[in-house]
């Protein structure tokens, strides 16, 4: 199954995440789309290790192309998250930016068909009225037509609000 | 102990005073003697690397309210993006603990966790 899971920062998605996957067979597979580097990245990363520790992941690190990634067998996925993947599709170390769509979504689809059930972490950025450039408003404006985009083919969605998961959508395993 | 949350201008302290907590019984951002509290993303925003220091006096209120504010871009200011990703953690932490969670949409109460007081 696809489950797709959003909420603000530290709301818990990542620990739900992961305690949905734990109940899914393995083997588990961690997709890292977060790069290692900016904004407290590297303490975000290190805090997701040790949450991830012992629970039976594999790791892989890919920034981009989730599309031609090949897992070594079907299992359970992880990729966290839509807000990091998107945002390295859409802007290059050159400073262009591009329409992330449709790599997002092959990338998406490509874990869906190589997973027995896929777990897809996303960030609600659209809530708030900041007076952004018009480069991160397009970057919220895709960004929200990729989480309606992954709600629609998900059989579960659910927002979480400190911790607890509230279902938009279908129903929820645990 | 009773967690309220939700956006700016949601309507929880409104709703705290329909549960009998008047504005007068409700500290704003501060830790004092009153059995309820607001504001607590003030307390974490004021300094986010001692937001465990807050789960234990705050666990001891009846009723505690922190605004959401994780949600939006995330801000590339680590002061304003820690005490976002603080903040919510320590509601987590605060909803395990307590009885009830209650999240105000539109001025609706919605209980997330238990009942409805």
């Amino acid at each position: 199954m696809m489950i797709l899971l959003t909420g603000g920062s530290g709301c818990g998605k990542s620990s739900y995440a992961e305690k949905l996957c734990v109940q899914f067979p393995s083997p588990r597979w961690y997709i890292a789309a977060m790069r290692p580097f900016g904004e407290g990245s590297e303490e975000k990363i290190a805090r997701h290790r040790v949450l991830r520790r012992g629970k039976g992941f594999e790791t892989f690190e890919r920034y981009t192309d989730v599309e031609n990634l090949v897992l070594p067998q079907r299992g359970t996925v992880l990729l966290e998250c839509i807000c990091n993947l998107t945002a390295n599709e859409m802007y290059d170390d050159m400073g262009n930016v591009s329409d992330p769509y449709p790599r997002v979504m092959a990338g998406v689809e490509a874990l869906r068909r190589q997973s027995d059930n896929l777990v897809i972490v996303t960030n609600d950025v659209g809530s708030d009225d900041g007076d952004y450039p018009e480069s991160v408003k397009e970057y919220i404006r895709v960004m929200g037509r990729i989480n309606a985009a992954l709600a629609a083919r998900a059989d579960a969605v659910a927002e979480l609000v400190c911790g607890i998961p509230i279902v938009l959508k279908g129903e929820l395993p645990i | 102990m009773i967690l309220i949350v939700g956006a700016d201008g949601a309507g929880k302290r409104s709703y705290a005073q329909t549960l009998g907590y008047a504005p007068e019984d409700i500290a704003d951002g501060v830790l004092d003697e009153r059995r309820a509290i607001c504001h607590v993303e003030k307390l974490v925003f004021a300094d986010p690397d001692a937001a465990d220091a807050l789960l234990e006096p705050l666990s001891a209120k009846e009723l505690v309210i922190c605004a959401e504010v994780g949600s939006g871009v995330i801000p590339t200011d680590t002061k304003i993006r820690l005490g976002r990703e603080r903040t919510g953690r320590l509601c987590n932490q605060l909803a395990q603990r307590a009885e009830t969670v209650v999240r105000l949409v539109c001025g609706i109460p919605m209980a997330i966790k238990g009942e409805l007081p």
